[in-house]
C-alpha cells in the first residue's frame, strides 16, 4: 500500500530530488553551462513518471494525495513551463557570478509546489504545496540583487505573507464549520446549506478567495504583479505569470469544486464580479504603461480576470467539470502558458541585447530583427483572442461558457475587453513596424532562446489551427473530477 | 473548390513572403493570385444549379468535436455573387497598388491575407467558422490602414479595430446563446430549426447579431469609424473596405438576421426601414459639407447602405432582391470611385477639393470614368446602381410608403453631390499648379475599364445577378411568409 | 453562549489591571502620599545601576546569521529525531527510512554549505 502511495506521488520526489541534485552537482562542477543541461536532461524523469501516472485514479496519504486526469493535466502544464523557462533563461543564467544552480534548484522546487498543489485534497497540504512554490518564487525574483529587485523581493513577500495570514484564517474557519480539513469532507459538512445564513463559512470561503486570488494575481490582490515583474528576471516574471497563476486555478478549482460545490451558485457570482473588475482594472492601466513587462504585468492581471469567467461559469444545470467553463479555463491556461512564454522570450531575447525594456525599444524591431517581431506580433495578436491562433480558441470557450451558465452579460463583457486590450497590444505592434529603429544594427536572438520561442509560438499556432487536441485533453481533464 | 479559392490568396501571401526576390516578382505573385481567385469564383457562380436551394460545391468535415465546430463551406444564390465581386476587387486593388513603393512585400502580405479573411466570411455555413473569418480579416487591414495610410492613420486604424471587434463580441454572445439553444453552428439546419430558448429571448439574440452587422454595414449611429478608416486608408484598402467589406454586414443581415429569425424581423422592420430613412439622408446631407474627396465618398457609402437596410426592411423577394443588388453594384461602383480617388490624388497629391479643378483637361480618361462612376452611383439607367435602387424602391413602397418617398429624396441629394463634386474637381479654370500632371497610365485603366465594363453589364442585363440572388433569397423569402 | 461570558470577563479585566496600574502612583502622586522626585538615574532606560555605551545599533558581523540558521537547522532536525528514536522499534524499517531521507535532504544541504564555504570564518 505505502509503495503505491510513493508511486502516485513519484512525479513530486523526483522533481525534488533532482533539484538537491543540481544543487550538490553545482558544487563540484566547473562549467556551470553543464547546469542547464542537466537540469533539462533530469525533468525527463518526473516527466516520464508523470506519463506513467497516466489514466491512474487514485488517493495516497489517506486522501491528501489525489491523482486524476486533472492533477496530470496541470503536472504537464508545469512540466512544460519549466522546461521552457529553463531553457529561455540559460542565457541570462550564465551571466551570473555566482548561484547558477540555486537559480535551477529554486526553479525545480517552486515547480514541485506547484505539482502538489494541482493534487491536493486536503487544506492544510494545500498551504504547504502553496507555501513551497511561494518561498521558492521570492527567492526567485530577488536574484538580481538590484535595488530594484530587492524591493520586488520584499514586496512579494510581505504581501504573499499577509494573504497566506488570510488564507489560513479562512482554512480555520471553514474547518471550524465543518471539523475537517478534507475537502470532501467538507462537501459533505458544507451540504447546500444557504450561505448567508452561515457568516462563519462565508468568511471563511472569501478569505481563501483572498489568498488564492494574490496566487492568480487577480484584483484586489494584484498590487504586487507589476513591481515583481519589473524587478524579477524576465524569465522569472514569466514564470510567475503562467506556472504560478496556473497553480493558484488549479487550487481553487479543486477546492470550490470539490468543498464548496453545494454553494456553487453563491461563488459564481463573487467570481463573476472579480472577472468584470479584473479585466477591466488590468486592460486599462495597461493602456497607460511604457515598459514592455509592466505592460504584460498589467495584462495578466486582466487575463486572471478573463479566466475568472471560466471559474464563474459553472452552470446549475451542467454537473460539475462537464460545463464548457471549466474545460475552457483548463484550455485558456494552457494557451495562455504558450503564449505570454512567448511573448516573455522575445523580450528577454531583444532586451539581452539592447539593455532595454521599454516600449520604445522595441521601436523599428521589424527592421532589426524580423524574426522576432513576427513572433512578439504573433503573440500579441494571440493575448488580444484573435485569430488565426491559440488566444482566439481560448477566448472562445471561455466565453462560449459562460454563455452555457447563462451569463451572457460577463462574455460580453470579456469581449468588449478584448476589444479594448487590442488597444494596447497593437500599440506595441505598431512600435515595432512603424517607428524608426534606433540603429540598423541586426539582432540575432541566441539558440538557446530561439528554441524556446520555437516551441512556444508553435504552440500557438498548432493549437491556434488544431484546437482539438488540446480541447481533448482539457475535456478529459475537467471529467476527471470525483464527486 | 471554395477551399482553393479561399486559401489561395494567403497561400499566394506566403509565398511571395518567402520566395520573392524583388517587388516586382511580388506584384505579379499578387496579382496571378487574385486574378485565379477571380476566375475560380466566376466558375463556381456560372456552374451553380439555380433550381436547387441548397447550398453547392459543399466542404463539410468535422473540425472541433467536441463543440460541434465544423469547416462547413459552401455556395448557393446568396453568396456566389459576392464571391465574385471579392474576386473582382481583388483584382482591381492589387493593380491599383501598381506603384506601391514601400514595404511592397507586407503590403501586398497583408492585402491578400485580408481577401482571405473576406472570401471565408462569405463562403462559411458554419457560423463559428464565419465569426473566425469575421475575426481574421481585422488583423491586415488594422496594418493596411495604420502602416500604409495616410493623415490620422493610427488614430483610425485602432477607431476601426475597437468598434469592428467591440461589435462582434456581441455577434459572437448571440451565436453562442443559439449554438447552446438549438446544439449547432450549421446555419442552414438553424434556419430550418425553430428557436426556443428561456435566457435571451429570440428579440434579443436578433439584436445582438445586428449589432455587429450594423457597425460594419454601418448604421447611423454606429457609422463614425467608416468616413475616418477609409479617408486615411491606403486606396487599395478603401476599395477592399468600401467595395467588399461593408457588404459583410448586409450579408450577415440577410443570412443571419433575417432568415434566422424572420418573426422578429417583421416586427422590428419599421426600426430598420427608420435607421435606413436616416441612414440615406444624414449620410447624403453630410456628403456636402466634406472638402476631401475620399471622405466625401465615404458618406455616400454611408448613405447607399442607406437603401441595402430600406430593402432588407421590405421583407419581400423584390425589395431583399434590391438590396444584395444594392450590395453587389455600390462594391463596384464605390469601388470604382475610390480608385479614381487615389489616382486623383495620386497624381495632385492633393485630396482637398477646394485646391482642385480643372482637372479634367489634364486627364481627360479619368475625368470621363469619374463621370461615368458618378452617374452610376447616383442611378442613372443603364448602370446598375440605378436596377438595384429601383427594386428597392419597388419592394419598400407598398410596405413603407413615408420611407421609400422620403428615401427618394436621398437619390435627389445624390445627384446633387455627385454632380457637384465633378464640376469642382475636374471642371472649372484649369489651375496652374497642375500644369505638369497626367493622365492614367495603362495599368490604370485596365481596372478601371474592368469595373466599368461591370457596371454596365449589369444595368444593361441585371437579370445576371438578379436570378442568382432571387434562387438564393427565396429560401429566405419562403420563411417569411412571401412564397414566389 | 455562557462559555463566552468568560471571555468578555476576561478582556474586561485585561483591560482594567493595566489601566489601574498606571492611574494608581499618578493619583498617590496627585495626594500629595507619593513624592516626585525625578533624578537622571531614575529616568534611565534601565535602572539596574550600570551605564550603557555606546548606541544601540551596532552592526553584528553577517556571519553570525549563517551559523544561526545552520544550527537553527540542525537543531530542529534533533527535535525531530528524538520522537523517533524514543519509538524506533515500533516504528520499525518504514520509519527508519523516513529518518533516513530526512538526515539525507539535511545532509545535502550541509554539503552545500561546506562547498560553498559558509562554514568558514574569514
Amino acid at each position: 500500500m505505502p509503495i503505491r502511495d510513493y508511486y502516485l506521488l513519484s512525479p513530486e520526489i523526483s522533481l525534488a530530488s533532482i533539484a538537491m541534485a543540481v544543487i550538490l552537482l553545482d558544487t563540484v562542477v566547473k562549467r556551470k553551462g553543464l547546469l542547464a543541461i542537466f537540469t533539462l536532461a533530469a525533468l525527463a524523469l518526473p516527466l516520464a513518471f508523470t506519463i506513467s501516472l497516466w489514466g491512474e485514479e487514485g488517493r495516497a496519504f489517506g486522501g491528501l494525495l489525489i491523482v486524476d486526469q486533472f492533477s496530470i493535466f496541470f503536472k504537464f502544464l508545469f512540466l512544460g513551463v519549466t522546461a521552457a523557462v529553463v531553457i529561455a533563461s540559460q542565457d541570462s543564467v550564465t551571466n551570473f557570478k555566482r548561484f547558477q544552480g540555486e537559480f535551477y534548484a529554486l526553479l525545480l522546487l517552486a515547480t514541485s509546489g506547484l505539482m502538489l498543489m494541482s493534487s491536493t485534497g486536503e487544506l492544510i497540504t494545500i498551504f504547504l504545496a502553496l507555501e513551497l512554490s511561494t518561498l521558492s518564487a521570492i527567492a526567485l525574483v530577488t536574484f538580481f540583487k538590484t535595488d530594484q529587485a530587492v524591493e520586488a523581493g520584499i514586496k512579494y513577500l510581505v504581501l504573499s505573507g499577509i494573504s497566506s495570514a488570510m488564507m489560513l484564517y479562512g482554512m480555520a474557519l471553514v474547518f471550524g464549520v465543518s471539523g475537517s480539513t478534507r475537502l470532501e469532507e467538507i462537501a459533505q459538512a458544507v451540504g447546500t446549506t444557504r450561505l448567508l445564513d452561515n457568516p462563519a463559512l462565508l468568511m471563511g470561503m472569501l478569505l481563501m478567495v483572498a489568498g488564492f486570488g494574490f496566487k492568480i494575481s487577480s484584483v484586489p490582490f494584484q498590487m504586487w504583479v507589476p513591481d515583481v515583474y519589473q524587478g524579477a528576471p524576465t524569465s522569472v516574471a514569466a514564470y510567475l505569470s503562467v506556472a504560478s497563476k496556473a497553480g493558484g486555478f488549479a487550487v481553487i478549482l479543486r477546492v470550490f469544486y470539490v468543498a464548496f460545490a453545494g454553494v456553487s451558485m453563491e461563488w459564481s457570482m463573487l467570481f463573476a464580479v472579480l472577472a468584470v473588475v479584473s479585466m477591466t482594472f488590468g486592460n486599462l492601466i495597461a493602456m497607460f504603461q511604457s515598459n514592455i513587462k509592466r505592460l504584460l504585468a498589467y495584462s495578466t492581471i486582466a487575463h486572471a480576470g478573463y479566466m475568472m469567467v471560466g471559474l464563474a461559469a459553472v452552470a446549475a444545470r451542467n454537473p460539475i467539470g462537464e460545463g464548457l467553463g471549466t474545460q475552457g479555463l483548463l484550455f485558456y491556461l494552457t494557451g495562455y502558458a504558450f503564449t505570454n512564454l512567448g511573448a516573455f522570450f522575445v523580450v528577454i531575447a531583444v532586451a539581452q541585447k539592447l539593455k532595454g525594456e521599454s516600449i520604445d525599444d522595441f521601436a523599428g524591431l521589424a527592421k532589426r530583427s524580423p524574426l522576432l517581431a513576427g513572433l512578439l506580433a504573433l503573440c500579441l495578436i494571440s493575448l488580444t483572442g484573435l485569430p488565426p491562433t491559440v488566444g482566439f480558441w481560448a477566448k472562445l470557450y471561455l466565453f462560449s461558457g459562460a454563455v452555457q451558465a447563462d451569463l451572457v452579460w460577463l462574455a460580453v463583457a470579456g469581449v468588449l475587453n478584448s476589444a479594448i486590450s487590442a488597444y494596447y497590444y497593437l500599440r506595441v505592434v505598431k512600435a515595432m513596424y512603424m517607428s524608426p529603429a534606433a540603429s540598423d544594427e541586426r539582432l540575432t536572438p541566441s539558440p538557446a532562446i530561439s528554441l524556446a520561442l520555437l516551441v512556444t509560438t508553435g504552440g500557438v499556432l498548432f493549437f491556434g489551427f488544431a484546437p482539438s487536441y488540446l480541447l481533448d485533453f482539457a475535456v478529459r481533464a475537467a471529467r476527471g473530477f470525483p464527486g | 473548390m471554395l477551399t482553393a479559392i479561399i486559401f489561395l490568396p494567403i497561400a499566394a501571401a506566403i509565398v511571395l513572403a518567402l520566395c520573392a526576390r524583388n517587388d516586382k516578382q511580388v506584384k505579379w505573385i499578387a496579382l496571378a493570385a487574385s486574378l485565379a481567385v477571380l476566375i475560380l469564383s466566376l466558375i463556381v457562380w456560372a456552374a451553380l444549379d439555380l433550381s436547387n436551394p441548397a447550398p453547392q460545391f459543399v466542404e463539410r468535415h468535422s473540425w472541433i468535436p467536441a463543440f460541434s465546430v465544423e469547416y462547413y463551406l459552401g455556395v448557393d444564390g446568396l453568396n456566389a455573387p459576392m464571391l465574385a465581386l471579392t474576386g473582382l476587387l481583388g483584382v482591381a486593388a492589387v493593380l491599383i497598388s501598381w506603384h506601391q513603393q514601400v514595404r511592397v512585400k507586407e503590403f501586398f502580405f497583408a492585402l491578400l491575407a485580408l481577401q482571405t479573411g473576406i472570401l471565408g466570411v462569405f463562403a462559411s455555413l458554419d457560423m463559428m467558422l464565419f465569426f473566425l473569418f469575421w475575426e481574421v480579416e481585422l488583423i491586415p487591414m488594422y496594418l493596411l490602414i495604420t502602416v500604409w495610410g495616410s493623415g490620422r492613420k493610427e488614430y483610425s486604424a485602432i477607431k476601426f479595430l475597437v468598434y469592428t471587434a467591440a461589435s462582434s463580441g456581441l455577434m459572437l454572445a448571440g451565436i453562442l446563446v443559439l449554438y447552446f439553444s438549438v446544439g449547432t453552428f450549421d446555419m442552414i439546419a438553424l434556419r430550418d430549426t425553430p428557436f426556443t430558448t428561456a435566457v435571451v429571448t429570440s428579440q434579443g439574440v436578433f439584436f445582438l447579431l445586428i449589432a455587429a452587422f450594423a457597425v460594419k454595414l454601418p448604421v447611423w449611429p454606429f457609422h463614425t469609424w467608416l468616413p475616418d478608416a477609409h479617408t486615411d486608408a491606403p486606396t487599395a484598402a478603401s476599395v477592399m473596405l468600401a467595395g467588399v467589406m461593408l457588404k459583410m454586414g448586409g450579408y450577415g443581415i440577410l443570412r443571419l438576421c433575417v432568415s434566422l429569425f424572420p418573426g422578429v424581423a417583421h416586427d422590428y422592420a419599421w426600426l430598420i426601414a427608420t435607421l435606413a430613412v436616416i441612414n440615406i439622408l444624414f449620410g447624403a446631407v453630410l456628403v456636402f459639407r466634406q472638402k476631401d474627396i475620399k471622405r466625401l465618398i465615404a458618406y455616400s457609402s454611408v448613405s447607399h447602405m442607406g437603401f441595402v437596410l430600406l430593402g432588407v426592411a421590405s421583407l419581400n423577394e423584390v425589395g431583399l432582391t434590391g438590396a444584395a443588388l444594392q450590395m453587389f453594384t455600390h462594391g463596384t461602383i464605390t469601388g470604382l470611385l475610390f480608385m479614381l480617388a487615389g489616382m486623383v490624388y495620386e497624381k495632385a497629391h492633393t485630396r482637398h477639393i477646394p485646391d482642385l479643378g480643372g482637372l479634367a483637361g489634364k486627364m481627360p480618361v479619368l475625368a470621363v470614368a469619374f463621370v461615368i462612376a458618378g452617374l452610376a452611383s447616383l442611378g442613372l439607367p443603364a448602370m446598375s446602381g440605378f436596377v438595384a435602387e429601383l427594386l428597392v424602391f419597388l419592394g419598400a413602397f407598398g410596405v413603407y410608403r413615408e420611407a421609400t418617398i422620403l428615401a427618394i429624396f436621398g437619390v435627389l441629394l445624390s445627384a446633387g453631390y455627385i454632380l457637384w463634386t465633378i464640376q469642382r474637381v475636374f471642371y472649372g479654370p484649369e489651375k496652374p499648379r497642375f500644369a505638369h500632371i497626367g493622365d492614367a497610365t495603362k495599368s490604370e485603366i485596365l481596372p478601371v475599364a474592368g469595373m466599368i465594363a461591370v457596371i454596365f453589364i449589369v444595368g444593361i442585363y441585371p437579370a445576371l445577378v438578379t436570378d442568382t440572388f432571387k434562387a438564393g433569397l427565396a429560401p429566405i423569402v419562403h420563411l417569411l411568409g412571401g412564397g414566389s | 453562549m455562557h462559555q463566552f461570558g468568560f471571555i468578555a470577563i476576561f478582556m474586561v479585566l485585561a483591560v482594567l489591571v493595566p489601566v489601574s496600574m498606571l492611574l494608581i502612583p499618578y493619583a498617590l502622586t496627585l495626594a500629595g502620599i507619593k513624592p516626585h522626585r525625578p533624578d537622571k538615574v531614575k529616568n534611565d532606560t534601565y535602572e539596574c545601576g550600570v551605564r550603557t555605551v555606546g548606541g544601540s545599533w551596532v552592526r553584528f558581523n553577517f556571519r553570525y546569521y549563517y551559523f544561526a540558521l545552520s544550527f537553527l537547522i540542525f537543531d530542529v532536525e534533533a527535535v525531530f529525531l528524538f520522537p523517533w528514536a524514543v519509538h524506533a522499534r515500533q516504528l520499525h524499517w518504514f520509519g527508519f527510512g523516513a529518518v533516513l531521507v530526512f538526515v539525507a535532504i539535511i545532509t545535502v544541504g550541509l554539503a552545500y554549505e561546506w562547498r560553498k564555504k559558509a562554514l568558514e570564518w574569514k
